[in-house]
């Protein structure tokens, strides 16, 4: 169905073309040409860009159903050539119509950030979804369906990917319908389609239904797909208004999953940075690459994990003057994320603790680890005693 | 339990009227949006399935989804109505999401169960909400399900009658368990919808 419905899309899109390249179409080819044009006069503006191309489309409409070119054309035909209209302008609009404003963005990010941290922890009882629908397999074709919305251009072909999450959803209540199951219609979809949208964090959210709403043909955002895509807005009204009332989840823990998954994404964003920072410098350090190459097989693996210490092997004589800011900003560097690392060990529970503590013992890191979990305090001192014996 | 959920479902585009532009049908030919309103267990979404299944004109074109749902139904002055029935989620989070369901609706369905006085509660909460906030013209039906429950009836037909009259809604008492009163609600809710005027 998903493959027949974007086949034919694809070949009305092709018999638009073609049509267009067809002498008597100059007309039409001259009206969409200055349309585009016309835009580049204007600031950009969502609402009033929305209404002007809107317009245009009726108006192209009417001409099409006029022309010499459709004189034998079925509503079907007519349909069609919209349909290639659309996608053909909104393509060319695309870089100034989508996430235009700097709200937009900041609205997508926002969304897709507490997404993120929803994930960590977010479990489908969380939403009372019932077990009958619990079902990874169904739940993964949806989530890949949304996941697809940033991927395309056109605004029928967005629409089209929530069309096709909604019915992976539908399909799995009718069938949790066909056993003993009660059909509890919204009841039920809501909940799957919001826990869904988690799973997935579609890219920029916020920016694509927007877009839909301005740019899709009135005339085609109607009935169903109107009903589907205002649960995807409703469901990402419910993500941005989450909190612990929202959820069948206690208060207090809540706020520790949001607190720590938090702490978790800066640690990694800080490992991130800290790893370019080190990148950049040894780049830039000759000393660097000398060290590097002494470093034996035996010490080498603990390095391999994203960040690179050229002076874990150095003796204090092969160092120097240069190499002091290199090493003071390693050492600040080290501070301040085992001191991160610590609070976030210790803002887990203890069955999140240990299973972590454990997978990091196996890869020979645990003991360093495990000895942060409880010490705040004289994080410093053992830091620069550690550094002090490397120097 | 039976058919035993509800979901409210409300919100349409059509600013509260059956309109032969933006879709919405010709002057015989009405094309209108329901939304479905009331708790969750009060079976809303039986009511609806009873109602588009058991239709059985062949040439109608009927869309089961499983909180989307359409039927047409033919009226004896020839013309016919297409209902498109938005079910809403019944549970108290969802409760602030109504308003993008209910927005532009011709008609509200509001359901309630007739064993639960909380259910009958939360109906009357949603009649004032639409009151306040829905299109002004919408049609409101008032609907007590699960009346094939009798001894268990804690919700006397008095009193949805008079809350429905004194709101100017329409009453009726169904069972979507033995399909009692079903077509009746959508034959009246069909009836009772502004036509649009023949130019």
């Amino acid at each position: 169905m998903e493959g027949s419905a974007s086949s034919s899309r694809s070949t009305s899109f092709h018999d638009f073309l073609h049509r267009m390249r067809h002498p008597s179409s100059l007309d039409l080819v001259r009206a969409i040409k200055s349309f585009i044009v016309s835009f580049s006069f204007y600031q950009p503006k969502p609402e009033n860009d929305g209404r002007r191309v809107q317009d245009f489309f009726l108006s192209m409409e009417v001409a099409i159903r006029n022309h010499p070119l459709w004189a034998t054309a079925t509503e079907e035909d007519i349909d069609c050539a919209m349909e290639g209209l659309e996608k053909y302008i909104m393509t060319k609009l695309f870089s100034r119509t989508f996430a235009a404003s700097p709200e937009d963005a900041k609205i997508d990010h926002e969304i897709s950030e507490k997404i993120s941290l929803l994930q960590t922890f977010l479990k489908p009882e969380h939403l009372d979804i019932p077990p009958v629908l619990h079902n990874e397999a169904s739940w993964l074709l949806a989530e890949k369906e949304l996941q697809k919305i940033n991927a395309f251009k056109a605004p029928q072909e967005k629409l089209s990917t929530i069309m096709n999450c909604c019915r992976v959803i539908n399909n799995l209540l009718l069938n949790a319908a066909m056993s003993e199951y009660v059909p509890a219609g919204a009841d039920d979809f809501i909940p799957v389609l919001i826990y869904v949208t988690i799973k997935a964090n579609p890219p920029m959210l916020h920016s694509n239904l927007k877009f839909i709403k301005l740019y899709r043909r009135q005339t085609k955002l109607i009935s169903e797909a109107e009903y589907y895509f205002t649960n995807l807005v409703s469901a990402k009204t419910f993500i941005i208004e989450l909190n612990s009332k929202s959820l069948s989840i206690d208060e207090i823990k809540f706020e520790e999953c949001m607190q720590a998954a938090k702490l978790a994404k800066k640690v990694t964003s800080e490992l991130h940075s800290a790893c370019q920072i080190k990148q950049e410098v040894k780049n830039e350090s000759n000393v660097s690459n000398k060290m590097h190459n002494k470093l034996d097989t035996r010490e080498f693996h603990v390095l391999q994990h994203g960040t690179n210490y050229p002076y874990m092997e150095a003796e204090s004589k092969d160092l120097a003057m240069e190499d002091v800011d290199i090493l003071l900003n390693h050492y600040k560097d080290l501070v301040a994320k085992y001191t991160i690392i610590c609070k976030a060990i210790n803002y887990l529970s203890m069955s999140e603790k240990e299973p972590l503590l454990h997978q990091l013992e196996m890869q020979g890191e645990g003991s360093m680890l495990s000895e942060c979990h409880g010490i705040n305090t004289n994080t410093n001192d053992r830091t620069t005693s550690h550094e002090d014996k490397l120097l | 339990m039976g058919c035993g959920s509800s979901f409210p479902d409300r919100d349409s585009r059509q600013l509260g009227r059956p309109s032969p532009e933006n879709g919405g049908g010709d002057a015989k030919n009405l094309r209108v949006k329901l939304v479905l309103l009331g708790d969750s267990g009060v079976g809303k979404s039986c009511i609806v399935l009873r109602f588009v299944r058991g239709q059985f004109d062949p040439t109608s074109k009927v869309t089961v989804g499983a909180s989307f749902l359409s039927q047409t139904i033919a009226l004896q002055d020839s013309t016919t109505v297409k209902f498109e029935i938005w079910d809403t989620a019944g549970q108290e989070r969802y409760a602030a999401l109504a308003p993008l369901y209910y927005r532009g609706a011709a008609v509200a369905v509001i359901a309630y169960d007739i064993t639960s006085p909380e259910s009958f509660s939360k109906a009357q909460y949603w009649v004032k909400e639409l009151q306040k906030h829905g299109s002004p013209d919408i049609v409101m039906a008032l609907v007590g399900n699960k009346a094939d429950l009798q001894e268990k009836r804690e919700v006397a037909v008095e009193d949805g009658m008079d809350y429905a009259e004194k709101n100017g809604m329409f009453f009726i008492e169904t069972s979507a368990k033995t399909a009692d009163n079903i077509n009746e609600l959508f034959e009246e809710i069909a009836k009772r919808l502004p036509r649009p005027s023949v130019t």
